[in-house]
């Protein structure tokens, strides 16, 4: 199974870029007190409420909505 | 063009719906194709009529044929807004982006009111108010962008840069055409409000568009190829397309050496741009 951090950085990297995407993960990582390689399935609330917040002003909530469910998809 | 990704989130990847092959709309390259076609007509028949080939008539025609392609960008610009769900926070960007052309394009209706159907000067008027606010609505629109970017980016680096650029740019506007033409201008040549609106434009130019252009375009440049910074990306070049044809104009025109075809389609092909950047906002950020 892919690393929780690898599958948002595929997700978020085509609209944000690299640099963005690991922004997000480490952000979320930090905000629950981990790494992002030690991001797990029990973070995805956390990665998504994080995701929603820093991307609402930059992408509207139909691509947001889509882009949490593809990383809900790609670590299931 | 897709991101390049880093070896893990390349094999996580695989799977994943995201890989939209065609990225631009139907509806853009279409919107745009007209919009820059007709610019292309128009460009043409310009020429010809500031080389003295065509009739009076004609010379009317093209001329209102000219006056009309910014309000069809700016129809286009506000078309592309209601592409966005209402009620989207990044709807507001392509708001005030539709809104500076809009205004330019009330600025040349009532330009081409004033100089055509009534026979005045229009040279300083009610157009000159549209015109200025063109420089609100991008600034709005720029801060309000680059605003979005916070959380993500470091912003405070690229607004310093571009404030640094925009007044060397300010300096170069003061060297070369306030001091030595704009200012010294007599009453005989230009009245106090005249003197006032010539002073606003090249400055507005450098400090309300091609500063905040710059500050933008350091902060999308952070997004990489991520499709979100595309349209951003032609925002910045129709910005600063405007402020060079702006800027220009003045010159050409304050220091004698006379105005040409390029300079109206710089300011046409500059709300252009500005009106295909709205579209391919929506466009980037479907799934």
């Amino acid at each position: 199974m892919p690393e929780v951090c690898d599958v948002v950085r595929a997700v978020l990297a085509p609209f944000v870029g690299n640099m963005v995407a690991d922004t997000c993960v480490r952000a979320t990582a930090i905000s629950v007190g981990k790494t992002s390689d030690e991001l797990t399935v029990a973070d995805l609330p956390a990665l998504e409420e994080r995701i929603r917040s820093l991307l609402a002003p930059i992408a509207p909530a139909d691509t947001i909505d889509a882009m949490v469910a593809d990383i809900k998809r790609g670590v299931e | 063009m897709t991101e390049r990704l880093a070896p893990g989130a390349r094999g996580a990847a695989q799977g994943l719906s995201h890989a939209r092959t065609r990225v631009i709309s139907g509806a853009t390259i279409g919107t745009s194709s007209v919009m820059f076609g007709l610019l292309a007509v128009f460009s043409y028949f310009n020429g010809l009529s500031y080389d003295g080939q065509l009739n009076a008539t004609t010379d009317t025609i093209v001329y209102v044929f000219g006056i009309a392609l910014v309000p069809l960008a700016a129809v286009a610009a506000f078309i592309g807004v209601t592409r966005f769900p209402p009620g989207e926070r990044v709807r507001t960007q392509w708001l005030l982006i539709s809104g500076a052309v809009a205004t330019f394009a009330l600025g040349d209706i009532a330009w081409m009111i004033l100089e055509l159907g009534m026979g005045i000067d229009p040279y300083p008027s009610i157009a000159d108010v549209f015109y200025v606010s063109v420089y609100a609505f991008f600034l709005a629109a720029a801060v309000v962008a680059i605003g979005s970017y916070r959380h993500l980016v470091d912003i405070k680096m690229p607004v310093i840069v571009a404030s640094i650029v925009a007044f060397a740019a300010t300096a170069v506007v003061y060297i070369a055409l306030l001091q030595p033409y704009i200012l010294p201008a007599g009453t005989d040549e230009l009245s106090a409000v005249g003197k006032m609106v010539s002073t606003i434009y090249p400055l507005g130019d450098v400090l309300f568009m091609l500063g905040p252009a710059v500050a933008l375009a350091l902060v999308i440049g952070r997004l990489g190829r991520g499709r979100l910074a595309w349209p951003w990306w032609i925002v910045v070049v129709g910005a600063v397309v405007f402020a060079v044809t702006d800027s220009w104009y003045s010159y050409a025109d304050w220091s004698g050496i006379g105005t040409t075809a390029v300079l109206d389609a710089g300011w046409i092909g500059a709300n252009m741009l500005l009106a295909t950047a709205v579209f391919v906002a929506r466009d980037v950020s479907r799934y």
